[in-house]
């Protein structure tokens, strides 16, 4: 009997995990299974360059099972329950699997409602719908104060925003807008970034290009009506156009399964 | 240090930013007036989370050598 290796999720991690491992392992030894239900595989990491219109984004989407190597089971489904002690899954089309061993990739989702006021005012480009948003709201920006930054840590691919934020700055430039446009930059931390190198060189590039930097920012609301972000240490930001990541929290299944608390995320161990 | 904390987070063996926003999540779960501590052993946060605390307005008790970790005792005052 081959032993049994279920997947969870069918994003990048899933799929990336079940294609090596696939490579790694013959058919007779493993058995892979991914359940998931993306209907399309969107490309995350294109958002900020679609958002930019410098990417068709019909080349970040393909079908999800197109994806996978040939020796991968695919079943297109939700994940309604995890019983880690008697090794089952449970999902929304009422299948019950075994497995002998289980990867959770079922990553991140977006809470936008952890955040007043953030689903009324705020973009970003951490999905296809909010990133081709993004692009009209950039096409049609004419000059004025934008706010970038992230609501929460962690968030998916922690250098977006500060790549964003660059790039910002060169199309800007190029559309001759940079000198009728402030930049602010807000970071969680007391650093623009988590890795102490990447942060001082970035902090550096930021002050040339005369982008303003804000740390400890952590956002505690938004005033979609009077173009205000605030944060939970007392500042307050006005703009014209916010470009927010969302807070993220990991998948509720996680926490409905016992896994993890209410932030979604299963704790990782040194052992 | 003789104050007891209300709110004890042991965020040891967590890297930056970990336990600044383990520190954080518990500073918006706290009434003010609570006391909140956490254990670290990351260098980072043993700067980071004073400032933090000075930057939000809050009473930071003290930052406390441990064996082997050190604690931030912090109180919310707002």
């Amino acid at each position: 009997m081959p032993a049994r290796v279920l997947i969870l999720g069918d994003g990048d991690a899933g799929t990336i995990m079940a294609n090596k491992l696939r490579f790694h392992t013959s058919r007779k030894d493993v058995e892979i299974t991914v359940v998931g239900n993306s209907k399309n595989h969107y490309f995350k990491p294109d958002g900020v360059h679609i958002s930019f219109n410098m990417l068709d984004y019909k080349k970040s989407v393909k079908p999800t099972e197109f994806l996978f190597n040939y020796g991968v089971n695919y079943i297109a489904d939700t994940v309604t329950a995890i019983d880690v002690a008697n090794h089952g899954v449970k999902t929304a089309g009422g299948k019950n699997m075994d497995y002998d061993y289980l990867i959770i990739a079922t990553g991140d989702r977006f809470t936008p409602e952890d955040i007043p006021g953030y689903s009324e005012s705020a973009r970003h480009f951490y999905n296809l719908d909010h990133a081709l948003e993004l692009q009209k709201e950039l096409k049609a920006f004419r000059g004025g104060k934008i706010v970038i930054g992230q609501a929460s840590i962690p968030i998916m691919c922690p250098p977006a925003p500060y790549e964003f934020t660059f790039l910002l700055d060169e199309y800007l430039n190029f559309h001759g807008l940079r000198d009728k446009t402030e930049i602010h930059y807000v970071y969680p931390i007391n650093s623009v970034f988590t890795i102490p190198n990447v942060a001082d060189y970035i902090s550096k590039k930021m002050e040339e290009r005369g982008i303003i930097t804000h740390t400890l920012f952590n956002v505690d609301s938004i005033d979609p009506k009077n173009k205000k972000v605030q944060s939970l240490e007392g500042e307050s930001i006005d703009y014209d156009l916010l470009v927010m990541i969302p807070p993220h929290r990991g998948q509720k299944v996680i926490s409905d399964s016992g896994l993890a608390d209410d932030g979604g995320y299963v704790t990782s161990s040194h052992d | 240090m003789d104050v007891k904390a209300d709110h004890v987070i042991d965020a040891r063996n967590s890297y930056c930013p970990g336990p600044l926003m383990e520190m954080i999540k518990a500073y918006k779960q706290a009434k003010v007036g609570e006391v909140i501590s956490v254990y670290s052993t990351d260098a980072g946060t043993k700067k980071d989370a004073p400032a933090w605390i000075q930057k939000a307005g809050q009473e930071l008790i003290g930052v406390f050598d441990r064996d082997g970790y050190y604690e931030i005792v912090m109180r919310k005052v707002k």
